[in-house]
């Protein structure tokens, strides 16, 4: 095998693997990028987009530490009996907690009152464009499931991978010496049009 | 003469229509998907960036201060005033802008490589121009975020356009890669199990986080 046929199919597998990573981004940047269609479509409907599902009475001092945050939201969590793998937990004010929960298909928030001795569990209502939004922004390592993970491996995997295709796309296109001129000229047209958006923008 | 020859070549073959429009695509795009890949790694490893930066999260730093001299319109809409203000500093651009309770003005001018604060005091009429210090994992946020058609200035339209022919470049990339792959008999085993691994892994997470 010849590194220009490893090359390509390198370029091909990968591809063909992380299909359903790509695509998705892909989809779901439309409702990213345009965000007040789907707003205002939404909005028509007139409906809430947050129920409320139980309401508790609890008492506990709110930790000062940022760093007690995420133990003090797991708490909370179990006050309520609201199962959780992937959580953030956020101080909204000096006397509110809030905790959301959530998974590819459901969103629940936690809010914590401290100055009422009260915490209410909403549950939001289902949106195909935040299910698109909430899939594409998932990432990071700060959950400590490991499935949570593996999902942030292989958003790495898919940003190792954009570099690989374009690097081996740029060997293959090499390699046909008939569309070098359009290619430069692509090339070209497209580095010069970036780097005056980074200076004008 | 020869351009004629290329155009009469794809103009007969559907196959090399797709291949070269899958290449070109990406040559001219390629710059975007680059600073969507380096974006995307680091926000998944946020937390590493802000840990390795002292003093968390950067602050806005003055860069100058001045008394502004213009007239500004009675009763004008903030809009028109933070526009005059920023082209008076030679900053006109994509921003945000507020009145703050105590009366000042507060422009966010969302500059891609330097983004910049202007709070305008009309008691004192004084202007006071503030930078966030260089880093780079939010220089290519700020990049990976640009995007909509709202902000009012051409510049930032025809880059929205540029993020709408990203999508349609993402999209096209996979059903052609789809079709070229098919199209060579040898690899549609192996390519078959790749589809199949990676289907199959993004169901399970689908269904489990």
């Amino acid at each position: 095998m010849t590194f220009s046929h490893l090359n390509r199919r390198v370029h091909l597998y990968l591809g063909l693997a992380l299909l359903p990573w790509f695509f998705m981004y892909g989809i779901s940047s439309v409702p990213f990028a345009h965000t007040p269609f789907f707003e205002r479509r939404d909005a028509a409907k007139g409906l809430p987009m947050w129920t409320l599902r139980s309401e508790h009475s609890v008492e506990a001092p709110i930790p000062e530490d940022p760093a007690a945050l995420r133990g003090f939201g797991r708490t909370l969590l179990q006050q309520a009996s609201v199962e959780a793998s992937t959580f953030g937990v956020y101080r909204q004010t000096p006397t509110q907690v809030n905790v959301y929960v959530y998974s590819f298909w459901n969103s629940t928030q936690l809010k914590y009152f401290a100055d009422q001795k009260r915490l209410t569990v909403e549950d939001r209502r289902f949106r195909w464009d935040q299910f698109l939004t909430g899939m594409h922004g998932r990432g990071g390592f700060e959950q400590e499931g490991l499935l949570d993970r593996s999902w942030s491996v292989i958003v790495d995997l898919v940003c190792l991978a954009i570099a690989l295709w374009i690097a081996s796309g740029l060997y293959m296109w090499w390699g046909l010496p008939a569309t070098r001129r359009w290619g430069w000229l692509a090339i070209g047209a497209g580095a010069l049009s970036f780097v005056l958006f980074t200076l004008r923008l | 003469m020869r351009l004629s020859c290329g155009i009469d070549q794809l103009m007969a073959s559907p196959s090399l229509v797709i291949r070269r429009t899958h290449m070109y695509l990406a040559l001219f795009l390629f710059p975007w998907m680059l600073m969507y890949a380096l974006s995307t790694a680091a926000m998944n490893h946020r937390a590493m960036f802000a840990s390795a930066a002292p003093g968390g999260a950067p602050q806005f730093e003055r860069e100058r201060q001045l008394v502004y001299d213009g007239v500004l319109p009675e009763g004008a809409e903030l809009r028109v005033v933070s526009q005059q203000i920023l082209a008076s500093l030679d900053l006109d651009g994509a921003h945000n802008v507020t009145r703050r309770k105590d009366g000042a003005i507060v422009i966010n001018r969302n500059d891609l490589l330097t983004p910049r604060r202007v709070i305008y005091s009309p008691v004192d009429r004084t202007l006071v121009v503030e930078k966030l210090p260089h880093r780079t994992n939010m220089l290519l946020e700020r990049f990976h975020r640009r995007r909509g058609y709202a902000t009012g200035y051409a510049l930032d339209t025809v880059w929205a356009v540029t993020v709408d022919a990203v999508i349609v470049g993402m999209v096209f990339w996979v059903l052609s890669g789809l079709w070229m792959w098919w199209e060579m008999k040898v690899t549609r085993p192996l390519g078959a199990l790749a589809i199949a691994s990676g289907v199959g892994l993004f169901a399970l997470f689908l269904s489990t986080i």
